[in-house]
């Protein structure tokens, strides 16, 4: 005997927000990204460890990485300081953009 | 995301160029992220994962080749911060939305295998046979409630489509009849359902939950608070915690890699631990008391973490609070969250024998008196990378303790009042389980039902099961 049921809740995936070409929403208003350098040579990169296992030891070996091919590049390894899933510091990014050129963060995952 | 979001706040707020790292089980999901953002971050990914890999593994990463793009690691990273932006590098254009996909109110009439299997291949089912929610069912499912159908009970975040979706009592109330539930069992899942916390949060780690129920309703639904609580066995234990789980389900939580990456999972997800306190048996306040509800109110209160270990047999060569140390000592101790789960004979000894007059006093002892050294401590993944980042911060007591020699003891569960003790357990043997889980939120049930509490009820007592007299079998 055929029965007839009540469509089930909620499930975004039958139901969700598409863009008519079927893109997810972007909301991008302009890129907002740094000007790049013209070399790293002489300059001042943070290596920054965001927290998630792993990190850590992987920015070490990037640091002797930089160290063994390319001197003349200084490195300096910090970790971020509060919540590891947020933003949620001023202190190491105000020390950069004082005291440093760039930055490499990771790992994330 | 937190590498996304503070490389974009180096880029956009400091004018920094940053060059920012991911394994690539992450990619996809970076990719809705710079999409829904429209900042072109310039990510390198090496292969996944990069936790608990030796220094030689991660070298090799280092001096490989994206597995993403199969250039050199070392070369993105220096293009990345070092190559002029291109015209493909420009922001996204913004695109507007349009919904689709609007949910039909009934699907098209079928056998009922058919439409199991509808239900199962669209994703709506925890795997197991479900009741179907014919019109008929979920009418009768909604005089649980006097509230609307079409009231909206909460509504959840969905991180990879940046949306918050509201849901409503009759959605609830469907989820509650495919999991088994009678209508009397809808305050509770509506409870449940308004904290809109899903039952498997997003996340690698094989996070569980526990649903606890507490006051009267207990005993009007027949929740089983005594002897097995926690096994398969009372009909509102096990269709309420399925139902948290169906309902995490058909919030979208359960879809692979956009909310669902627990890489192993964790088979208490199939119950969540629902369970009622033995409020009648336990010699202390119950739990929701001590979260300001009246002890005559009804609540559920959720937890969430990942680990229980069962003590077996009780404690006769040393104390309770000290055999608990075994137990604490593998957990993490992250920001003192623990939960005791406490046969009531546990709970008694510990107040009559012991003089623990409440919870906390009990809690606090532990605290004071559970000690471990310091470099066991911070060499737990887990502390070090939720509250190793708080050290360094300056936070007190965890900054001194990160500057301890390695063999210091420190008392790691220094907020007792972030300890928890529920009492569950049918007096069998005195035995307990200590866990890493701590409380979320608790919410009324009250607030849900379908008519006032019957004076007859009052005391919790309408719905136990008869005493059983001498010789019952």
């Amino acid at each position: 005997m055929a029965t007839q049921v009540t469509s089930a809740v909620l499930n975004p995936e039958g139901y969700r927000t598409i863009t008519p070409d079927g893109a997810p929403p972007g909301r991008g208003a302009s890129s907002g990204m740094a000007p790049r350098l013209d070399t790293l040579k002489g300059k001042t990169v943070y290596l920054v460890d965001t927290g998630f296992g792993g990190s850590g030891k992987f920015l070490d070996e990037m640091q002797s990485w930089f160290q063994e091919h390319m001197p003349a590049v200084k490195t300096v390894r910090r970790r971020k300081p509060g919540n590891v899933f947020r933003d949620d510091t001023k202190d190491l990014w105000l020390e950069i953009e004082e005291h440093g050129d760039a930055a490499i963060l990771g790992v994330a995952g | 995301m937190a590498v996304a979001t503070c490389s974009r706040t180096l880029e956009q707020e400091y004018g920094i160029p940053t060059a920012p790292v991911s394994t690539l089980e992450f990619a996809a999901v970076l990719a809705d992220d710079r999409r829904f953002h429209g900042v072109p971050l310039r990510f390198t990914y090496t292969p996944h994962p990069v936790a608990g890999m030796t220094a030689a593994v991660l070298r090799k990463y280092i001096e490989g080749t994206d597995p993403a793009s199969h250039r050199s690691v070392t070369d993105e990273i220096i293009e990345a911060l070092t190559k002029p932006l291109g015209e493909d590098e420009r922001a996204d254009t913004y695109v507007p939305v349009t919904r689709t996909g609007v949910r039909q109110a009934l699907l098209e009439p079928d056998t009922e295998d058919n439409l199991q299997r509808l239900f199962y291949e669209r994703g709506w089912t925890d795997g197991l046979p479900i009741i179907l929610p014919t019109e008929e069912r979920v009418g009768h499912m909604l005089t649980g409630t006097t509230h609307a159908p079409d009231e909206v009970v909460g509504e959840i975040y969905l991180h990879d489509t940046r949306e918050h979706l509201k849901f409503t009592v009759e959605m609830v109330a469907i989820v509650g009849v495919m999991a088994g539930a009678r209508p009397e069992h809808l305050p509770v899942l509506l409870a449940v359902a308004s904290t809109g916390q899903p039952s498997i949060p997003g996340s690698t780690t094989p996070f569980a939950t526990m649903l606890l129920v507490n006051g009267p309703i207990r005993n009007e639904i027949e929740m089983n608070s005594g002897i097995g609580a926690f096994s398969p066995r009372a009909l509102a234990n096990s269709v309420i915690g399925r139902a948290w789980t169906l309902l995490s389900i058909n919030w979208g939580y359960f879809r692979l890699r956009k909310q669902f990456w627990t890489s192993q999972g964790n088979p208490i997800g199939y119950n969540n631990m629902c369970v009622a306190e033995n409020e009648e048996r336990s010699p202390w306040e119950p739990f929701h008391a001590q979260k300001g509800y009246e002890a005559h109110e009804s609540a559920v209160s959720l937890f969430r973490g990942w680990n229980f270990i069962n003590n077996v047999v009780g404690s006769s060569r040393r104390s309770i609070g000290e055999d608990m140390f075994t137990q604490l000592r593998p957990l993490p101790g992250l920001f003192s969250a623990a939960t005791l789960i406490l046969d009531p004979l546990v709970a008694r000894h510990l107040k009559h024998d012991e003089g623990f007059q409440t919870k906390l006093d009990f809690c606090r002892w532990l605290s004071l008196n559970f000690k471990m050294p310091a470099g066991e401590f911070w060499d737990n993944d887990l502390i070090d990378m939720l509250m190793g980042p708080v050290a360094i911060q300056g936070v007190e007591p965890y900054a001194t303790w990160k500057k301890l020699p390695k063999d210091a003891l420190i008392a790691p569960y220094d907020k007792p009042e972030n300890m928890n003790i529920v009492v569950v357990g049918g007096e069998t043997s005195p035995m307990w389980k200590v866990s890493d889980f701590s409380h979320t939120v608790s919410a009324s049930v009250d607030k849900w039902r379908a008519k006032p509490l019957a004076d007859g009820c009052a005391d919790g007592s309408c719905g136990l099961p008869d005493e059983p007299s001498n010789g019952a079998h």
